[in-house]
């Protein structure tokens, strides 16, 4: 119950600092009004339904942009806001666990992606609506992969994107290029694609599976990531 | 036995091939505000760190509050109340939202968090900028809300680095009386400080580091001194050289005609007094000297002044 209770805290106070920080507030709401409203101007209805549901798929990685955009931002911020204001040192200094101050950041990071993800999809279900589009079916959505791909993938994406985006901010000391980093650490999911070693196939069993797998992958390295996040190990970490 | 709040037998501690704190032997007995003092470098901040189980001794021990750092961290840090040299307040809150934050994680219940939140911002005259952003605060009220987020548990032991560093002569004041008042309700205090004035005036023992070595314990007007008691003499008729002193005694001259005698005790002085009138030396005056904590640094440390 006081883990619970000290993870909350923690969260608590994630989501206070960044829902009061005007630039996360920007990143966010521009992030999901822009992979909201993007595949609406790209694609038109009638070319939509003329070329197929593998287009329809296609507007499901806006939303995944979304998610990508948001935690890339907010899981380096969230440490390195830290470090540079000194309050790390105050945290590390408190009675709170080391999991407690390093895995709030995690889950507000990944749910902070998640929810411009969600919200960009709500953004192209109502301009959806609002072209007089038949709405549901328009959307990937109707289709069980692109519902998969939405909801699972992302899911695996944002706590995958934020575990890296808080190591890399644990050892590079600038927003930029701590940004920058993972960013580029999507490319690493990609390789196996680009090298040949997997194959990308567009059926609900492949792609229910490659969630899971890649999910399962993610929260993996979050734990290994926040056993490895040892107190003395930070101090040592900021001391260099 | 009481082993005193912080305990240290031949503590160390290095990093790599550089040894930042060698032997350290130490104990700041319970309700006393102990001054710990030392230039850059020193080994000030390692020690700070290895008493709230931040980092493991490489060799030695260390307990605080009778527990072992490194194997009770948790338990340490939640009866220690703590502000680093460089104070870290969240920007993007105010600074009632600082002191709400620190409530929970000292987990006080919410009445008990409301009141000494609010006790504590008139304590540390901040209640008029509750609801600012500490974004736009100085250094001195950062301080000043740092002090009082070490303060919101009610903590067994305070440990302070450099809390005056940065602020403004009239905060410096406000701060010392707060520790004085601390001093007076009897908790411990750990204080790293620089301002040597404000270590004699608040501390009852310093302690006084270099190169990771203590190099002296003792309470502020007597560290250093190894017992030697000190007085300047007004002399006439003659000067003081070579004058058969008893034992243990020496005379040095100082300008205007006066001399500083230097005595294994301060009883020796009629001996001093006896010699110098036996030897027809006139002895106008015998002005007892207290030597200031800044001397006595001086001359241990060797340098301009702590850091």
């Amino acid at each position: 119950m006081t883990v619970l209770r000290d993870w909350g805290t923690m969260i608590h106070k994630e989501i206070l600092e960044s829902f009061g920080h005007r630039r996360f507030l920007a990143v966010f709401a521009l992030a999901a009004l822009l992979t909201g409203v993007l595949p609406a101007l790209s694609l038109a209805h009638a070319h939509s339904h003329a070329l197929g549901g593998d287009l329809t798929l296609f507007r499901a990685i806006y939303v995944l942009l979304a998610a990508v955009i948001v935690v890339a931002q907010t899981a380096p911020d969230l440490v390195l806001h830290e470090r540079v204001g000194r309050t790390l040192d105050y945290l590390l200094t408190t009675r709170l666990p080391d999991a407690a101050i390093f895995g709030s950041k995690l889950v507000v990071a990944a749910g902070s992606g998640y929810a411009a993800a969600v919200l960009a999809l709500g953004v192209q279900l109502v301009l959806a609506a609002l072209l007089g589009h038949s709405g549901w079916s328009w959307l990937f959505l109707a289709l069980p992969i692109g519902r998969v791909a939405v909801f699972g993938i992302t899911a695996g994406l944002t706590v995958y994107l934020a575990v890296v985006g808080t190591f890399v901010a644990l050892r590079i000391g600038e927003q930029r290029t701590a940004y920058m980093a993972t960013m580029l650490s999507v490319g690493v999911l990609i390789a196996p694609f680009a090298l040949g070693w997997l194959t990308l196939t567009l059926t609900a069993t492949w792609m229910s599976q490659a969630a899971l797998v890649f999910g399962a992958v993610a929260v993996a390295l979050a734990l290994v990531g926040l056993g490895l996040l040892r107190r003395e190990r930070v101090v040592l970490y900021l001391q260099d | 036995m009481d082993e005193g709040v912080i305990a240290c037998r031949g503590l160390s501690r290095s990093f790599g091939s550089h040894q930042a704190l060698s032997g350290l032997d130490l104990t700041v007995p319970r309700g006393s505000v102990f001054g710990f003092l030392g230039p850059n470098g020193a080994g000030k901040t390692t020690t700070v760190r290895l008493l709230v189980g931040l980092l493991a001794p490489t060799a030695g021990s260390v307990a605080v509050l009778g527990l072992d750092p490194v194997a009770h961290g948790g338990q340490v840090r939640a009866r220690c109340g703590v502000m680093l040299d460089q104070v870290g307040v969240y920007d993007r809150l105010t600074a009632q939202q600082n002191l709400e934050f620190a409530a929970r994680v000292a987990r006080l219940p919410p009445r008990v968090a409301r009141e000494r939140v609010e006790a504590l911002l008139h304590r540390v005259e901040l209640w008029d900028r509750r609801h600012d952003h500490v974004s736009g605060f100085s250094k001195g009220m950062r301080q000043k809300l740092g002090l009082a987020r070490a303060l919101i548990a009610e903590p067994d032991l305070l440990i302070l680095d450099e809390p005056t560093a940065g602020l403004d002569p009239a905060n410096i004041v406000m701060v010392r009386d707060l520790l004085l008042s601390l001093a007076e309700e009897s908790l411990s205090v750990f204080l790293c400080t620089h301002l040597l004035a404000e270590a004699q005036r608040i501390c009852d023992t310093v302690g006084i580091l270099q190169a990771g070595r203590l190099l002296a314990v003792g309470a502020p007007g007597q560290i250093g001194q190894q017992g030697l008691p000190a007085a300047r003499m007004v002399l006439s008729g003659a000067d003081g050289r070579g004058i058969r002193l008893p034992a243990g005694a020496a005379l040095a001259p100082l300008s205007g005609g006066e001399w500083r005698v230097t005595m294994d005790d301060a009883a020796d002085i009629e001996g001093v007094v006896a010699a110098l009138v036996q030897a027809g030396v006139g002895v106008r005056a015998v002005i007892p000297e207290a030597v200031s904590l800044e001397e006595t640094y001086l001359k241990l440390v060797g340098g301009d002044g702590p850091a």
